[in-house]
């Protein structure tokens, strides 16, 4: 079902085109992106993302009610009646609008949660690979440590103890989820600080961190950033998850896990209520998820790539008349 | 492999010593400590005081921990701050449930996962595979709890199959039959969960084993097919499967706690939940604790497990973080 286009003998052999001007070859990124494009699946998760990110960016203009406006006269009104696309809740709320509350949350969650652990995380992790030592030593205690407590627990504990306001829960999702990336930085630099390229560095006055971050990070920096697309989701669903439990996001702000929570206690009136927070949960993640996989496959060379029938035909064809 | 086997089990128990440490400092890292619980509403502050008193929280903390520690290690959890309940009271049922939801869960889901995710290794991109793959994608991205709350809606309100929650119906604790419908939607949910992981690791590690050269050789030599993935590639594809499973055991310990809360299962996640909620740093204590050490001891197990079936295993480098 598919084929490398990406390293064609002819490529290397013709860099210059018809006009004798020399072909500037595509860098790593531009490679990567035209991987990408060719994923379906990785597209439509791109597209979607980008969908939920502009809606929560505009909620402020598109949502047509107050999401914390209570009304009990309008309360369960059923879906497109007097303007509530979704219908409202049991206290009046327009269901619609909340939702679109609730993926700033969500998503402010995933991207920030996501980038600081990712920080965090690489920092510790180049440290701990590049020196070694007892730095080392300690760092990996720590994250043995902290790998040892269920996720969850230990996000509630933390919640439980310093309290659940909105930053302050980011902070605390930073502190429990950035061993992961560390380890995977630091297994990375394990390998690339014996490079010659490093002892090249060393040997020309290049000091330790010039090493590590103009060298050694770049040279990692591609599971990195697999790894934090797929954190983004994780961290989506940990917060969906520490709402419901009412440890989360607080009334009067929204998010998809809270409601959640209320909407179980009216399942028995209004089982939709129950439906949309989760299922725009699970579009985001899966979108995400599949951006995630979109840019591992496009990283990979030993990847194939993903090509539709058609093009796959074109290929083909083009394919037997050069050989014949 | 003596050597290697005890250096691994110092190094747990240095890793559950460190642990005791984080969390007794994680309760005294809390703005105003343990002590915060008695200026609840309920109590006087004179009689916060004397129960302080009582418990050891008016002395210095490293004297604090060690008596902690102390007890601890003798099985003593504590009682609880406000009623004066013995941990070991609430904890150990809840223990003893959340371990019967989480086993039929999680031996199922490794019932289905290995034969088909092996299955799926060997026709990939056939329609067992796309199907498999689609589930797991599902189960990567579906809230757990948004799950089991559109099964009660649906299997339990809707259609009236199964019971709502619970373990027991009122008055029918311990019936066996009972105890089965009850767990059908709390399983289901989990075992999703676990089928994402578990689906696409046992093919992958297939797929990794079968490109070996081993593998081509026995094909070269004419071995038919089946013998070749039944015989020769299984037995290696099956060890990382060994350790995600004790990797996994974090997972089955806290995971939990969300289903638990949707279907109000008695377990060790819910309690877990329900004193978060007020407070009771002595139950949480012991439930981290005693969670980590499910942990740590799962790990432990797999690493030697892993030492003993696969001599590859480079023993020396036994010690990497």
């Amino acid at each position: 079902m598919s084929v490398n286009l990406e390293h064609t003998p002819n490529e290397a052999k013709l860099p210059a085109t018809k006009l004798g001007k020399a072909k500037r070859p595509p860098g790593p990124w531009a490679l990567t992106w035209r991987k990408f494009r060719r994923n379906p699946y990785a597209m439509i998760g791109l597209i979607t993302l980008m969908i939920f990110v502009i809606l929560a960016i505009f909620a402020r203009l598109i949502a047509p009610f107050d999401p914390a406006k209570t009304d009990m006269m309008g309360a369960g009104i059923k879906p497109f009646v007097d303007g509530h696309i979704l219908g409202t809740d049991e206290l009046g709320r327009d269901i619609f609008s909340r939702l679109l509350y609730g993926s700033q949350v969500s998503l402010t969650v995933g991207f920030s949660v996501a980038a600081g652990a990712v920080i965090i995380g690489t920092l510790i992790g180049a440290i701990s690979g590049y020196f070694g030592g007892w730095i080392d030593v300690i760092f990996m205690r720590a994250v043995d440590v902290m790998y040892s407590v269920p996720l969850l627990f230990l996000n509630i504990l933390i919640l439980a103890i310093f309290g659940s306001e909105f930053t302050y829960m980011i902070l605390i999702m930073i502190f429990t989820s950035w061993m992961g990336v560390a380890r995977l930085v630091r297994g990375t630099f394990l390998q690339l600080r014996e490079m010659q390229y490093v002892e090249a560095a060393k040997a020309i006055g290049v000091s330790s961190w010039g090493i590590i971050f103009r060298h050694l990070l770049r040279n990692a920096s591609f599971p990195i950033i697999v790894n934090a697309t797929l954190m983004v989701g994780g961290a989506i669903l940990a917060e969906s998850g520490l709402s419901y439990l009412g440890l989360g996001i607080q009334p009067p702000d929204t998010s998809w896990g809270q409601m959640l929570s209320k909407a179980q206690e009216f399942m028995l009136i209004d089982p939709m209520q129950g439906v949309y927070p989760g299922l725009c949960i699970f579009i985001v993640v899966l979108a995400v998820n599949f951006i995630g996989d979109g840019i591992r496959d496009a990283l990979d060379p030993r990847q194939k790539m993903h090509l539709s029938p058609r093009r796959l035909e074109q290929w083909r064809a083009k394919f037997s008349k050069s050989t014949k | 492999m003596g050597e290697y086997i005890i250096r691994r089990t110092l190094q747990s128990v240095l890793v559950l010593f460190l642990i005791t440490v984080f969390t007794f400092g994680l309760i005294h890292a809390a703005p105003g400590g343990p002590t915060q619980i008695f200026l609840s509403p309920g109590l006087s502050i004179e009689a916060g005081q004397i129960r302080a008193e009582q418990l050891g929280l008016d002395r210095p903390i490293p004297i604090q921990y060690f008596n902690w520690l102390g007890n601890i290690v003798t099985g003593d959890l504590g009682t609880t701050f406000k009623n004066n309940i013995p941990v070991g009271e609430i904890l150990w049922p809840t223990v003893k449930n959340t371990i019967i939801l989480m086993s039929v869960a999680w031996i199922l889901s490794l019932i289905i996962a290995i034969p088909w995710g092996i299955y799926n290794s060997t026709k990939e991109y056939g329609v067992s595979d796309q199907t498999a793959s689609f589930i797991s994608y599902v189960g990567f991205a579906m809230p757990t709890f948004w799950f089991g709350i559109i099964l009660q809606s649906f299997f339990s309100l809707k259609l009236d199959w199964l019971p709502l929650s619970d373990m027991y119906t009122m008055g029918k604790e311990g019936n066996m039959m009972d105890l089965i419908q009850h767990l059908v939607l709390p399983v289901s949910v989990l075992t999703l969960g676990f089928l994402a992981g578990y689906l696409k690791y046992s093919r992958a590690s297939m797929l990794e084993v079968l490109e070996q050269d081993y593998i081509r050789t026995a094909r070269a030599k004419g071995v038919k097919e089946n013998k070749v993935v039944f015989r020769h590639a299984l037995r290696n594809a099956l060890i990382p499967v060994i350790t995600l499973i004790g990797l996994d055991l974090s997972i089955l310990v806290g995971g939990a706690a969300l289903t638990e809360a949707v279907f109000n299962w008695p377990g060790m996640g819910r309690l877990f939940v329900e004193m978060a909620n007020s407070r009771e740093y002595s139950v949480l204590m012991a439930i981290t604790l005693l969670s980590a050490v499910f942990v740590v001891i799962g790990n432990l197990v797999a690493d030697i497990l892993y030492a003993v079936v696969d001599p590859r295993v480079q023993l020396g480098k036994g010690g990497k973080a």
